[in-house]
């Protein structure tokens, strides 16, 4: 009953996929964090490095976020179903004679379509309209480096 | 400082995880220490970038995931390559060969 209000309330699950995304970014920044602690950094410098190296957390979780949502099984069913009873509505609606059924056609579609808005709207993020970074890769030949530590350090250089 | 890298074709990256995750099943963090000591030092890759490509990749089905322990007895979520993913690693292996074949021969002759 509870997993039913939860789906219900929020059907695409969108609050335990940003946990689960958070949880999984937070474990690479800890160990990234300790891997610098080992080599004798502060705790300051550790965690610094590690948020250097990862780049863009809040991007990264939004990113990862917006595309969790879309594998959900829950919410393909749901945009399925939306689809169904939108197809349903003009089917009715142009096969229908009476007055009546028309008015139960004009029903469904309207349901399908503030469905989908209603899924559309939740699935926003404010990140959606930030500017895109100025590179449009991570992965870059790094031509500069010279020795192992310099590899992430390029940007303060 | 931004003019002596260069950016990389897309589909870079996705080609590494995949080779990467063709041994074993790994971790992001595990996925990330991989591919760094394997490029040593000759490709910059910020470790937040490999995430919305897992994530991608799951969701073409090229990769699976599950929730697990890690080696220092943490939870940590485990990708793993699939069959599609293997057959897409193979595609994507002789995509790069023929590129890199097609580009080596032109900058001999050119």
């Amino acid at each position: 009953m509870r997993d039913l209000t939860r789906k219900l309330f929020d059907p695409i699950g969108g609050k335990a996929i940003e946990r689960e995304v958070e949880e999984e970014l937070r474990f690479h920044l800890e160990m990234l964090t300790e891997q610098h602690l080992q080599q004798a950094a502060t705790p300051v410098e550790a965690r610094a490095f590690a948020l250097r190296r990862f780049g863009d957390v809040e991007q990264v979780t939004n990113q990862c976020v917006e595309i969790s949502k879309r594998m959900r099984p829950f919410a393909r069913a749901l945009k399925s179903f939306l689809i169904l009873i939108f197809l349903a509505g003009i089917f009715v609606r142009i096969f229908g004679t009476e007055l009546h059924v028309d008015r139960v056609g004009q029903m469904l579609i309207t349901v399908a379509v503030m469905g989908r808005l209603f899924l559309y709207v939740r699935g926003l993020k404010p990140a959606r309209f930030r500017p895109k970074s100025d590179t449009t890769s991570h992965l870059m030949l790094n031509s500069t480096a010279k020795t192992p530590t310099s590899l992430f350090e390029a940007d303060n250089l | 400082m931004a003019n002596d890298r260069t950016d990389l074709m897309q589909g870079t990256l996705e080609l590494l995880i995949l080779k990467t995750l063709s041994h074993d099943s790994m971790h992001g963090y595990g996925i990330a220490q991989r591919i760094h000591q394997s490029v040593d030092n000759l490709l910059k890759i910020e470790d937040g970038s490999l995430y919305p490509a897992l994530y991608r990749m799951e969701e073409r089905g090229w990769i699976g995931s599950e929730w697990g322990v890690s080696e220092n007895n943490r939870r940590a979520k485990f990708y793993k390559l699939t069959r599609a993913g293997r057959k897409r690693l193979d595609a994507e292996c002789a995509n790069w060969d023929r590129i890199s074949r097609a580009v080596t021969k032109i900058l001999q002759t050119a």
